[in-house]
């Protein structure tokens, strides 16, 4: 082979890689786009007129509407569904998150009689959705009086969370060196001292990831406050949408300034902590 | 041991009651309340009628479709989002930096709420004013009525769903990906693997645990999924999008027909258990051949 006709080869070989990573680059923008559209929508709706919105749903708003909002949060009482939100995932992610973390060390930590089995009966509560547990859930609140009140919306909600937080602080609990646990209880750490000062501050990317996911899906839950908060004052927006796309059928303009106030805390929660979101996610999936 | 600690058991025993009380008692009892009924709506006067409520079910057309569309629902979801986030990953696999940023982005319809994107994906798929439509038109097709149109209007919200999910199966691969050495593709190219040679007999076996967790959480959750079909389009038109989950909510919530609603439950549970265990047992009889 002559030394030119290597040089070509080498040549055609570059621009063939070229084109693989140029359509590469053109795949990967492709579901930027597509993952973000929706999204600018979203927010290109709220802030527009409603006429502006017939005519299309593509352009920049000519005035931007910001009055939408506050029109939402203060004329149509929003500000109490946004509070009622932020209850129900408060509350939420306190109780998961708490429970999971005791779990998780007992699980963890010790060795004991049927750990196998239990550890097994808590994961197949990953199985159970709401509309499996619906009717008996409906009436065991019914029973105890607490249909339509924050403690009836909350319980309920937390159980939903709670299968993921065991396996998840179980599985991360399960990392940290045995010897830092073993050197605290000779030193006469109690369980709780152990929890505290050896397992607490090595798991706290962990629990915060926890938390973070908790909070999530509880803001994002739709069907048990659907059905057991049916009274204006205790909806949360998820389900306040639902009851104002129902009265204000057209007024696209206004139904899209809800679902940016619904969607933007969880956004901005998001880009801030991304890595603890995708830490959490992530690692279910990978330790066997 | 010596002595028996019930020291763990007071660590777990929270999280157990707490379970029992909110899971495995609900799902106890809408098992019994399956082999009961109530002369009127609501009440609470049950009487015995064995398997009636669960012939009654087999013979409820609207029922056995519901199934049927959340079978459906698993497939398209593993066709197109599973399969999606897995070659997306591939993709990302060799970039350096960007790819956190890439995943990143993808992941963020992850974090819209289910209501907020069937709210906005029914403007998307808006016949007259909608850009889906629009764009079509632009470039020389015919729109349709998306939402309207019974033959497809199940794939249009399956796509609302794999818009918010497949960057969720982008990340699981991803971090599967990262727990592949590097030297194994090297080996694979000495001996001469092209790309997809690499892909299925490097990639693919190696990625095996990420894969069976997307397939178990695809499967439970397109089973169980409400949310987004509620708002999208309630199950309509003509039934033609509708699911178990609308099935229940409509029967105890609407009717008050609590009895057949929680036979409706106890089938979706045990679906939602055989299909998982199906899926599980797979990763364990193959666990055992290695």
């Amino acid at each position: 082979m002559t030394i030119k006709s290597r040089a070509k080869k080498k040549r055609s070989y570059h621009s063939s890689r070229m084109l693989q990573s140029a359509i590469v680059h053109v795949i990967l923008l492709l579901f930027v786009f597509i993952a973000l559209f929706p999204i600018y929508l979203m927010f290109n709706a709220a802030l527009k007129t409603s006429a502006e919105l017939f005519q299309s749903f593509l352009s920049l708003p000519k005035n931007p509407q910001w009055q939408n909002f506050s029109f939402i949060l203060n004329e149509q009482g929003y500000k109490g569904a946004l509070y009622n939100s932020l209850i129900l995932s408060t509350s939420t992610m306190i109780i998961t998150t708490v429970i999971s973390v005791l779990a998780g060390y007992g699980f963890a930590v010790y060795r004991f009689v049927g750990k196998q089995w239990l550890f097994l009966l808590v994961l197949t509560g990953l199985m159970v959705s709401e509309t499996s547990v619906l009717i008996p859930v409906y009436q065991l609140l019914q029973d105890i009086g607490l249909l339509n009140t924050y403690a009836g919306m909350i319980l309920p909600q937390a159980a939903l969370g709670l299968t993921f937080g065991v396996f998840l602080m179980t599985t991360f609990f399960k990392d940290i060196p045995r010897a830092l646990i073993d050197a605290a209880v000779v030193d006469g750490g109690s369980d709780l001292q152990v929890l505290r000062h050896v397992i607490m501050p090595l798991a706290r990317p962990a629990i915060m990831s926890l938390a973070l996911i908790e909070f999530m899906w509880a803001w994002n839950s739709f069907f048990f406050p659907l059905v057991i908060a049916t009274k204006q004052w205790l909806m949360p927006m998820s389900v306040r949408i639902i009851d104002f796309m129902g009265r204000f059928t057209f007024r696209y303009d206004m139904i899209a300034a809800t679902t940016v106030i619904l969607f933007t805390p969880i956004l901005v929660l998001y880009l801030i902590t991304q890595r603890s979101f995708h830490r959490g996610i992530t690692f279910g999936a990978l330790k066997d | 041991m010596a002595r028996f600690n019930f020291r763990p058991y007071l660590f777990i025993a929270p999280a157990l009651i707490y379970l029992g009380i909110w899971i495995f008692y609900p799902i106890i009892n809408a098992l019994v309340l399956s082999f009961f009924d109530s002369p009127t709506g609501r009440s609470r006067d049950y009487f015995w009628v064995g398997i009636g409520n669960y012939s009654k079910l087999f013979q409820d057309d609207l029922f056995l479709k519901s199934l049927y569309h959340n079978i459906l629902w698993v497939l398209l979801s593993i066709a197109i989002p599973v399969v999606l986030g897995l070659l997306l990953a591939v993709l990302l696999a060799g970039r350096g930096r960007s790819r956190l940023m890439y995943a990143s982005i993808y992941f963020i319809p992850q974090t819209v709420a289910a209501v907020c994107a069937a709210i906005v994906w029914r403007w998307i798929y808006d016949p007259s004013i909608g850009p889906l439509n629009w764009l079509l038109e632009t470039i020389g097709l015919s729109g349709r009525p998306w939402l309207a149109d019974e033959s497809i209007v199940l794939i249009a919200v399956n796509m609302i769903g794999s818009w918010s999910y497949y960057g969720f199966c982008v990340l699981i691969f991803m971090a599967g990906l990262q727990n592949i050495s590097p030297e194994l593709y090297d080996a694979a190219k000495i001996d001469g693997a092209g790309a997809l040679q690499r892909f299925v007999y490097v990639t693919i076996p190696l990625l095996r645990n990420a894969i069976i967790f997307v397939l178990v959480y695809t499967i439970i959750g397109s089973m169980k999924f409400f949310d987004l079909i509620f708002v999208a389009t309630n199950g309509g038109p003509n039934e033609a999008s509708t699911v178990v989950g609308l099935r229940i909510y409509w029967h105890s919530m609407r009717e008050g027909r609590f009895n057949y609603a929680a036979t409706m439950s106890t089938i979706l549970t045990i679906v939602i258990l055989v299909l998982s265990v199906v899926v599980i047992r797979q990763i364990v009889t193959e666990d055992e051949d290695d």
